[in-house]
């Protein structure tokens, strides 16, 4: 077998292993349950919340995400080398050793004040939010800032010479440039945050009708030994996946403006 | 005028320091220099890309070295030059005015002009990555122009172009220079492109300024030793000073064991008697005798025996290699074709040849 044939046989059987998976679920599935337990309410308010959650800390990572992106992209400052390191610790490290973390913070003084006199993070909504953006915020920067690396800074150079502003030069030449790997990104850490479990489960709890998402809705199903409802439940999640990954692709697909 | 004094700049290890340059308003002025001279970090620093560690920057009176690129009102086009690829065309064009009401390139005379000149009309509403080298390069050059800019700069826009468009878009600049009189300082390491457009040549070799000034006295009169080299001029001599104040304003200079009387008024600097220089005698200035023929007074004590070693056919003329008998260097000759023929020459040859005292130039080492 040459080496391309052989590059190939190991993308079908990655292919083979994760469609096994997802076959397996089949053998599970009670058809006649799939409405029931979708138009239940306690599945519609999953999803509401999973979706509505998501969709917070996207908008958050996102608008911090962004800028943080755009000054790794285009400018040298001390400790730039520190900040881009930390931006990969979400990403290598467990969700729930991140959630948990979040708890031990707001078990500080500081953290306390802001529980009291702010917002209340634990067991409540914008604790799932919170979650999800300290899973997502360092991947939507990554991923924001390849797609700004890939636009010369060129572009902005010849702006600001023709009387654009610093800001101008990047609302009216770069975003637009680089919208199509910036929405991307958004889309990606969306539904990576819809799916996120071990940090939202660490802070937020599983309280029904409360802060139990889809993935917490799924790991109780499961703990309750109810295996066509979790099927279901997961084959939901992968809907819901799929056509955000399916988004992206349909993003990408675009003529390159380039 | 537009004056860079005292100008500071660094990047990574490589400096500039006090950095003096004169840009001369309405001329297209050149900075001529090799790669890595520091000619892209000057005009960055210009145009306000880069920041100036040290010194001013004065458009006629006004000091701009501490406003941001958008409050200069100089015009940047780089190397690739960075069209907007999500824009057609005419927005391309209007990035740098203040409003494009509808219609606005025919209602404003500058811009109709320009847009004349420049020939793209027919390209107006298409994106720039459907545009050819050619209309690229246009499009750039219209929308740095288009907002009437106090200088305008221009990187090395040809550097990647196949002989054929660079020549167009030479062409295409000089007579643009001719219909805006717009001030104009672009960057090069083409000596041909720099003779070609620059109506003032500034020479910059590791990040100094060694010399400005009218083609003619850059190319036919180089100040230093560097300048020499970089513009590959041939038939550098190294001679030294006999007397820096002869008869009839002249100095003499040995070379070669003879006596060459040059007049005092060329060379770059004064130079005083012993001091080592160098001695450039241009090859279509050196004459080639034919036997028989009289020989004018003046050229009589610059007469030089030897043979042609080698004649090659450079297309637009011939060039000769001439060894002098009895001596370790060669002399090269360009001779225009028709005087070539008119010769006979050949390879091997017996020969001699003339070279007026009005042809040398003297460059001092130090």
């Amino acid at each position: 077998m040459n080496f391309g044939k052989a590059a190939i046989a190991a993308a079908v059987a990655l292919f083979l292993f994760y469609a096994v998976l997802i076959l397996s679920l089949l053998t599970f599935l009670e058809g006649q349950r799939f409405l029931e337990v979708l138009l239940a309410p306690d599945t519609l308010f999953s999803i509401r919340l999973s979706l509505t959650a998501a969709t917070f800390a996207m908008i958050l990572a996102v608008a911090i995400g962004l800028p943080a992106a755009y000054s790794l992209s285009r400018f040298q400052f001390p400790g730039k080398k520190l900040v881009d390191t930390l931006l990969e610790l979400p990403l290598i490290m467990s969700p729930v050793a991140l959630g948990a973390a979040l708890l031990v913070f707001f078990n500080t003084p500081f953290g306390n004040v802001i529980q009291e006199r702010g917002i209340l993070f634990i067991f409540e909504f914008p604790g799932i939010v919170l979650a999800q953006f300290a899973t997502i915020a360092g991947l939507a920067t990554r991923l924001m800032k390849t797609a700004l690396d890939e636009i010369s800074p060129r572009y902005e150079a010849v702006a600001r010479s023709l009387g654009s502003s610093a800001w101008e030069a990047f609302r009216k030449v770069t975003l637009p440039l680089s919208l199509r790997g910036i929405l991307s990104a958004m889309i990606l850490c969306w539904a990576k945050a819809v799916g996120e479990f071990g940090a939202t489960v660490t802070l937020a709890g599983t309280m029904a009708f409360k802060t139990e998402t889809m993935p917490i809705a799924i790991f109780m199903s499961l703990a309750s030994a109810d295996i066509p409802k979790t099927v279901i439940l997961i084959l939901i999640l992968a809907g819901i996946g799929l056509t955000a990954l399916y988004a992206v692709r349909l993003v990408e697909k675009r003529p390159p403006v380039l | 005028m537009i004056e860079v004094r005292g100008l500071h700049l660094s990047l990574g290890d490589f400096r500039i320091e006090n950095l003096n340059l004169t840009v001369k308003e309405g001329a297209f002025n050149v900075l001529l220099g090799p790669t890595g001279a520091g000619k892209t970090l000057i005009l960055e620093s210009i145009a306000g890309l880069r920041r100036v560690h040290r010194g001013r920057i004065l458009l006629g009176d006004e000091e701009v070295q501490h406003l941001p690129p958008e409050k200069r009102g100089i015009s940047y086009v780089p190397q690739d030059l960075a069209l907007f690829p999500h824009l057609t065309v005419e927005r391309n064009l209007a990035f740098g005015l203040r409003t494009f009401p509808k219609d606005f390139l025919k209602k404003d005379p500058h811009l109709g002009l320009l847009v004349e000149t420049l020939k793209v009309e027919h390209l107006l509403q298409r994106h720039p990555q459907g545009l050819s080298g050619g209309e690229k390069q246009r499009v750039a050059l219209g929308r740095a122009l288009a907002p009437s800019p106090r200088l305008l700069l221009l990187d090395e826009p040809l550097a990647a172009l196949d002989p054929a468009l660079k020549n167009e878009i030479q062409q295409l600049l000089i007579s643009l220079h001719r219909s805006l009189r717009f001030t104009a300082l672009h960057v090069t390491h083409d000596l041909e492109e720099a003779y070609l457009l620059g109506e003032r040549i500034n020479v910059l070799i590791h990040g100094r300024l060694e010399q400005s000034g009218t083609r003619e006295e850059v190319f036919l009169h180089p100040r230093t030793w560097d300048v020499a080299r970089f513009l590959g001029l041939r038939n550098l001599f190294p001679g030294r000073v006999l007397k820096a104040e002869g008869a009839e304003d002249s100095m003499n200079i040995g070379l070669w064991g003879r006596k060459i009387v040059i007049p005092s008024s060329h060379t770059a600097r004064s130079v005083s008697a012993g001091e080592e220089v160098i001695l450039y005698l241009r090859p279509e200035e050196v004459m080639i005798l034919r036997p028989g023929k009289p020989v004018k007074e003046s050229l009589r004590g610059n007469i030089l025996g030897g043979e042609v070693e080698r004649i090659l056919d450079r297309g637009t003329h011939r060039w000769v290699l001439f060894r002098p008998s009895g001596l370790d260097v060669h002399l090269e000759i360009n001779l225009p074709n028709y005087v070539f023929r008119n010769l006979g020459l050949q390879e091997g040859q017996e020969i001699q040849v003339a070279m007026r005292r009005e042809s040398f130039w003297v460059i001092p080492t130090k």
